[in-house]
């Protein structure tokens, strides 16, 4: 059985993967997007593996817990902040890049990328 | 810790902040933004050097009264000048950067506020915005920071090509983000890389850790996160494979934003290559990529110009095409050819942003950015087309003008690494340069006027004349005494070289 991490890495590399394949085969514009919050899911999910511990604890120092022990125990914090605020830019992203493609769908009456797109 | 470090990241955030809520308010817009412009050279110019620790947590070996109770196996270890932090570092080189970048900003947006009869709080916030990302990634030791104002920096942009109302502005707008898409993410992955083999993403402890052999440098993971900040760098600045898209953006903005744009993209290129540099010169494969990406970059862009039917896409290919010759001086890697890099991108920040608004009035006065529509503009503004010439000369490389000075050093410093071929091509495109600006400029003030041509506009602002007087004048003055911008390199550039 493979260990939870290891799993975990392989999703977030299937993520891109899908994510990249996905951008440039499919024509729809909201499907690639999508398909780029795949590739931006999979980055996440990669650096939220590395603050993986295995049982391991939030990293919150609590009455009673001794120094070493949650130096031992405690999961590394600042994967998990990164990954916090890269969800942040990447909801501003998608928000622009949909409201791009609202206009656009006004405009040509077709969410096509080969339509809209093309010269 | 020096308080005006942060001021120069907080006062344009907050000044577009308010721009936005003011927007409508076009008195105390224009007021706003203009007193905002003009303090922003100034906060670089007053400030100290120094670094500064948000929340005030610096490392142990700067604090002494905690220093003081630890025991010695951590004094003795890595953990005691282990940055908690984020920190911003603040040299000299990084105050002749965001000098220049808050001029160009300025000037933008002067520029900008008197070409409009209502100024845009929104237009005016982005500019800020943009400005305020910039400055963050030259200033920031952080690298996990510094992906995160180059996504700001990115989604200001897009702002300022969405507010042009140029054609097909909101088309080549989610191109740019789609692109970005990609390419941001994977830059995301080489920081995460990093931080999966140094625990770490101050770029200073990065560094620390694989100079001292705290971890393995040769690790191939290592080589894959430099792939992987090298394709964020070059999709940041507009390099092949991203100069067809990169020149496009310029082309969709209005020109006071083009200009603005293109400081932002000459900034980050600087900054990215730095960091990459600092991590990576001990891999000599690094240091070729960059030289290959940059050298493509030249070629494709100012060939690209040569074959160009609007005025505003034909700017924006030279602009990236003049890009390649900064990234030439890093790549080299000696010192002699990083410092002609920096000043070669100080430099190119002030011309491009004079030629991008000179060529600017063109499109103000006649409304068309086709040349073939466009002619005899020399007998209505003799004196802008002089400005605008003299503005093609100094890009081109003309002496005894500042980009004269930055290119010469290039070619010499190609001379003295042994790869003179890089001389050679560097003053063949320079001449190809040269050759395009003055194919556009005589179709746009020399040849006869073509019939049924009628002008807008018989005047241009007198802000606009301003700006490009500034400029050029700036651009004589580092010509002439190019020490001036040079001598702010030595610091950085012996921080850079093992």
């Amino acid at each position: 059985m493979i260990s939870l991490q290891l799993a975990s890495l392989l999703t977030a590399g299937s993520l891109m993967v899908i994510g990249a394949v996905a951008v440039i085969f499919i024509d729809n514009l909201i499907k690639k997007v999508i398909a780029l919050s795949f590739i931006g899911d999979g980055v996440n999910l990669f650096l939220v593996t590395l603050g993986y511990k295995p049982g391991g604890i939030v990293y919150i120092y609590l009455p009673g817990m001794s120094g070493s022990w949650f130096a031992q125990n405690a999961a590394y914090p600042l994967p998990f902040a990164l990954v916090l605020t890269s969800i942040v830019i990447g909801a501003s992203t998608l928000a622009v890049m949909l409201g791009i493609i609202i206009v656009l769908y006004h405009k040509h009456g077709t969410i096509s990328a080969s339509k809209v797109l093309e010269e | 810790m020096n308080p005006l470090i942060p001021v120069m990241v907080v006062l344009p955030i907050l000044c577009a902040l308010l721009l936005n809520l003011l927007h409508g308010r076009d008195r105390t817009v224009k007021a706003l933004a203009v007193a905002v412009a003009v303090l922003l050279p100034v906060i670089p110019l007053l400030a100290g050097y120094g670094v500064h620790y948000f929340g005030g947590y610096a490392p142990l070996s700067e604090n002494s009264t905690i220093a003081a109770g630890l025991p010695g196996s951590i004094k003795s270890s890595y953990l005691y000048s282990f940055h908690p932090a984020i920190t911003y570092v603040f040299g000299s080189a990084q105050r002749i950067f965001l000098v220049i970048l808050s001029v160009v900003t300025f000037l933008a947006v002067l520029t900008s506020l008197n070409e409009v009869r209502r100024p845009s709080g929104v237009y005016a916030f982005l500019m800020f915005m943009g400005t305020a990302a910039v400055t963050a990634i030259v200033l920031t030791d952080d690298i996990f920071n510094l992906y995160v104002f180059f996504e700001i920096a990115a989604l200001a942009q897009v702002g300022v090509v969405l507010c042009s109302g140029v054609e097909r502005n909101y088309e080549t707008a989610l191109k740019y983000m789609m692109i970005g898409g990609v390419a941001a993410p994977m830059l995301l992955l080489g920081v995460a890389i990093l931080l999966a083999l140094t625990g770490n993403v101050n770029i200073s402890d990065i560094v620390y850790s694989m100079r001292s052999g705290l971890v393995n440098p040769g690790s191939p993971l290592f080589l894959l996160a430099s792939a992987l900040l090298i394709f964020g760098w070059l999709y940041g600045t507009g390099l092949p494979p991203f100069h067809t898209i990169k020149s496009a953006i310029y082309s969709k903005a209005l020109p006071h934003g083009s200009a603005l744009l293109q400081a932002f993209s000459v900034f980050t290129f600087t900054a990215l290559a730095i960091v990459i540099l600092r991590m990576f010169y001990h891999v000599p494969l690094v240091r070729w990529v960059m030289v290959f990406f940059s050298l493509a970059g030249m070629v494709l862009g100012i060939s690209m110009a040569l074959m160009q039917t609007d005025l505003r896409r034909m700017i924006g290919f030279l602009a990236v095409g003049e890009l390649g010759y900064i990234g030439i001086g890093f790549g080299l890697g000696t010192a002699a050819s990083i410092s002609a890099g920096l000043f070669q991108a100080v430099n190119e920040a002030l011309i491009t942003a004079c030629i991008f608004l000179g060529f600017g009035t063109i499109f103000y006065m006649t409304g068309k950015t086709d040349p073939e529509d466009i002619g005899g503009l020399m007998a209505y503004k003799p004196g802008l087309a002089g400005l605008v010439m003299l503005s093609g000369f100094i890009m081109a490389g003309v002496p005894p003008f500042n980009v004269f000075q930055s290119k010469l050093r290039l070619i010499q410093a190609a001379i003295q690494a042994g790869v003179p071929e890089l001389g050679i091509l560097m003053i063949l495109l320079s001449i190809v340069t040269f050759m395009t600006f003055m194919r556009a400029f005589y179709s746009v003030y020399l040849k006869p006027e073509p019939k049924g041509m009628e002008l807008e506009s018989r005047s241009v602002p007198r802000s606009t004349v301003f700006s490009m007087v500034v400029l050029i004048i700036i651009c004589t003055v580092l010509g002439i005494a190019p020490w001036l911008a040079t001598s702010h390199f030595t610091a950085l550039i012996q921080g850079l070289i093992i």
